[in-house]
């Protein structure tokens, strides 16, 4: 059985796009097809800090640094609590984690540390990237998102998009290999068995080490 | 045999990059640790022409890429550069495979970094605080300084130990976090008196240089800036030369530099005061070798390292009561100690040095003594080690180990 780690910066209650929805939809289909499923997310105490649904493990962490001068400094010092929750759930199953899957830029540097720590490895899934979300936006600020993004491109094992528009984004912007990046649509029927087989070629091999 | 105690050291400085007093701090500790028998890896920021590894005395030093990332400000570049640090430590502690026993972490500099490896890697931290953000600012009064100060107490929150360096920090550091008596420890810092047995004993032509014969050098080393309180040792100049003939060496720089050259000139004393600027390693222990006195006038202070340089130096020092200072020297009995922010008692301090030779004599043997007995990097290593296996003693009964 395969044990996997979502890192996501929203997850419902907390709302902020269209995420949410989707990394708990995708959960409860994870769990349904046998995999076991932890979703690491922000805990803006609308919930308590740790509860199971529909078979999901959550975990929420808050900021340790309340006084921030940005999204960026707030993001940089919430990693440490993603860390610290993802090292826990490490620990309690016997140092057996498969994969993690982080969703966007934010908790891309705990993935990294993570996966140099544990040898576990993380797929990259893109929503958006800084490029189209401030676009022509080249102030430092914006340029460290950015680099941030490109770490999460040259770390992660697998990265995954929705879109064949934006694998050519990444592939234009950030010069991915076309082969690492995989196209999984939840429009189309297909959706559980590409996520099941991107998830099965990441971590292919890891549990058999 | 029983395993060697292995510790990883995270600094934003180490040299050759020297930006202020923790990267030798860091560098004499280290060298002392591995020489008493503890393993030590320490990892710090890059430098030019400085290879990304190499070994010191022992200690394994690691050089990480801290402008890889492009930042907006200089705290997000420090925690930028921790997002680097954090990974690159994380490898190699995952190559040396569990080897690290404790992690120890020096200011809020490599904070983010050091918490999270705490964490991963189920080890304790500790952190030396060596100064604070609201002590530097004097309060709190922007966002970037209350993110820097939340980001200090989430450090102290989880470090096992807290060590500063003088007994003055210590409270300081109590009142700013709020933290219980039994974390806070103190170890002081150090100085390396050997480093001054390798200058020549004939300083002549070397002081011919700065000061006529005649003349008494009076040595101030430090930043020109406000908390030094350079400013009070320049409005002390009149009062001192009234009584003596001496010279004035500033060395350093700062923002206040303009403006000290200002005061000096409107008193017409520009032939007694020499700013010096930076100067080199062997200049400067030249200088304090040569001084008849040295003098730190500041105003914040959390150790005052420069004095016990000096005391270390044999030169008589004259120094502020003030945090770490009033710690360091006895007055009368290792150095003088004057009222902070104030000329007339620090002239009167330097006058009675330079004029009086028995007292000279007496304060700057009874220094050296001092600086041998409690300043000893070698000593200062033992107590660090003690704290390490202190904690190492009490996390072996926790559910981590």
């Amino acid at each position: 059985m395969m044990r996997v780690i979502i890192f996501s910066w929203e997850y419902p209650p907390r709302v902020v796009g269209q995420l949410s929805e989707y990394i708990n939809a995708l959960s409860v289909k994870l769990v349904k097809k046998k995999i076991e499923t932890y979703v690491v997310t922000y805990h803006d105490f609308l919930t308590g800090a740790v509860e199971e649904v529909s078979g999901v493990k959550i975990v929420r962490v808050a900021s340790p640094v309340h006084a921030n001068i940005g999204v960026l400094t707030w993001i940089l010092t919430l990693n440490q609590e993603v860390e610290r929750a993802a090292a826990n759930i490490y620990y309690q199953a016997d140092k057996q984690i498969d994969l993690i899957n982080v969703y966007d830029w934010h908790f891309i540097p705990a993935a990294i540390t993570l996966k140099n720590a544990f040898n576990v490895p993380f797929i990259y899934s893109v929503e958006s990237l800084e490029d189209q979300r401030s676009s022509n936006s080249n102030t430092p600020y914006n340029m460290s998102i950015k680099s941030i993004e490109w770490l999460g491109f040259y770390e992660a094992k697998k990265v995954s998009v929705k879109s064949e528009l934006m694998r050519n984004e990444i592939v234009r912007i950030y010069k991915v290999p076309d082969a690492k990046v995989k196209v999984v649509s939840p429009s189309t029927d297909s959706w559980i068995k590409d996520v099941l087989e991107i998830y099965t070629s990441a971590a292919g091999g890891l549990n058999n080490k | 045999m029983k395993k060697k105690l292995s510790v990883m050291m995270f600094t934003w400085e180490f040299p050759p990059r020297v930006i202020g007093g923790i990267s030798p701090h860091v560098f004499f500790l280290s060298k002392s640790l591995a020489k008493s028998g503890v393993k030590v890896y320490v990892v710090t920021c890059d430098f030019p022409s400085t290879p990304s590894y190499e070994v010191i005395d022992g200690v394994e030093v690691y050089r990480i890429d801290s402008y890889k990332n492009p930042a907006p400000d200089f705290a997000t570049w420090v925690y930028m550069m921790n997002l680097n640090m954090q990974k690159e430590a994380a490898a190699i502690v995952n190559k040396l495979a569990d080897k690290i026993d404790v992690f120890h972490a020096h200011d809020w500099l490599v904070a983010t970094a050091g918490i999270g490896l705490k964490h991963v890697f189920r080890k304790p931290l500790l952190v030396t605080v060596h100064s604070t953000e609201i002590g530097r600012r004097d309060g709190l009064h922007t966002n970037t300084e209350k993110m820097i100060h939340e980001t200090e107490a989430w450090l102290t929150y989880e470090a096992w130990k807290v060590i500063c360096c003088s007994d003055y920090m210590v409270s300081h550091v109590r009142w700013a976090f709020g933290l219980p008596e039994d974390k806070l420890v103190m170890i002081p810092n150090g100085v390396n008196i050997n480093m001054y047995d390798k200058i020549e004993t004939d300083l002549k032509s070397f002081r011919a240089k700065f000061a006529l014969p005649e003349e008494k050098i009076v040595l101030y080393v430090g930043r020109l800036v406000y908390e030094k309180g350079i400013h009070v040792l320049i409005n002390a100049v009149p009062k001192v030369l009234d009584k003596v003939n001496a010279k004035f060496i500033i060395v350093g720089s700062g923002y206040m530099k303009e403006q000290l050259l200002n005061i000096v000139r409107s008193m017409r004393l520009e032939h007694k005061v020499l700013f010096v600027g930076f100067v080199d390693d062997e200049t400067l222990l030249r200088l304090q070798k040569c001084a008849d006195v040295s003098v730190v006038p500041s105003l914040f202070e959390p150790f005052g390292i420069v004095a016990l340089e000096a005391m270390a130096a044999k030169s008589p020092v004259v120094v502020s009561d003030t945090g770490g200072l009033s710690e360091i020297v006895k007055l009368d009995t290792t150095g003088f100690k004057a009222y902070p922010n104030n000329p007339e008692s620090l002239a009167w301090g330097i006058t009675k040095i330079l004029l009086d030779e028995n007292y000279r004599t007496y304060i700057r043997e009874n220094a050296y003594r001092q600086v041998q007995e409690k300043y000893d990097w070698e000593k200062i290593a033992q107590q660090t080690k003690r704290i390490y296996q202190t904690v190492l003693g009490e996390y072996s009964k926790s559910f981590w180990a």
